[in-house]
């Protein structure tokens, strides 16, 4: 500490490691958040559901998608990724999952919504095994921190079900 | 500085930080404002470098007793002995 430049240098340096310090803490803290999202999606009609070019089932879905993601927010919570995916077995695959819709939450304020879409991706399966198909829409959501760890969940809702014939 | 004042310098200087960082950490989470964790702990930073980094009169309470010039005559400082041509390899250094 014998000169300017070697007291500035140290508290330059350790500057910066407490504020790392700082920064782990933060994201130690959302360990303690209690979460309790609540979500629900709607079918609202089956627009049509054919082979694709290649063959493969394809559907087309108008949705209604309902959520409350509010508590998932923290202090600590950059913003929330948050998407739908139709997931289901089939011969070939123990689980097959097909992102229909994602969307980001950038704050608090917009994480209660109500959004009535089409399916925002093609919902395609790998051949034709859709037909009677019955599937589970589960949302995903990633929250993504200003500084440390992003937590992953979901919530799964069953009792989806495709039409026996094409239209 | 002194050096009591430099270890004061240095004592100061890593208490105002991390008491910075712990004041910042609580307003932060309890305001729940990430921002404003980091506006409070920079703020501290400066007052730090302000308070630590400049050599202020109190970090020189203790001045070194440097001898005086009279004092300092009457104690030649020791020479090293010259060597000459002939004697050079036998001579060794005198203290």
């Amino acid at each position: 500490m014998h000169s300017f430049g070697h007291r500035a240098n140290g508290v330059a340096t350790f500057a910066v490691t407490i504020l790392a310090a700082m920064c782990f803490a933060a994201s130690f803290s959302d360990h303690f958040n209690s979460l309790s999202p609540v979500a629900s999606v709607k079918i609202l009609n089956t627009n049509w559901f054919q082979k694709e070019s290649h063959g493969n089932d394809e559907v087309s879905m108008t949705l209604n998608i309902s959520a409350d993601l509010s508590s998932l927010f923290s202090w600590n919570t950059k913003q929330v990724f948050v998407f739908i995916a139709a997931e289901y077995e089939t011969p070939q695959n123990a689980l097959n999952q097909v992102s229909l819709w994602d969307g980001i939450i950038p704050s608090k304020e917009h994480a209660k919504f109500l959004i009535h879409t089409t399916n925002k991706y093609r919902f395609i399966d790998q051949g034709s095994n859709l037909k009677g198909k019955d599937f589970n829409l589960t949302m995903h959501w990633h929250i993504m921190p200003k500084t440390g760890k992003m937590f992953a969940d979901k919530i799964v809702m069953t009792g989806y079900r495709l039409p026996e014939q094409y239209r | 500085m002194d050096w009591q004042g430099q270890k004061c310098a240095e004592m100061l200087m890593q208490l105002l930080l991390v008491v910075s960082a712990v004041a910042a950490f609580l307003v932060g989470y309890a305001m729940a404002d990430f921002q404003l964790m980091l506006l409070v702990y920079a703020g501290g930073v400066v007052l730090t470098a302000l308070v630590t980094i400049p050599n202020w009169p109190f970090f020189n309470r203790h001045p070194l007793k440097w001898l005086d010039a009279a004092e300092a005559d009457r104690h030649p400082r020791p020479q090293v002995c010259a060597a000459t041509t002939a004697g050079k390899k036998k001579i060794g250094k005198n203290k």
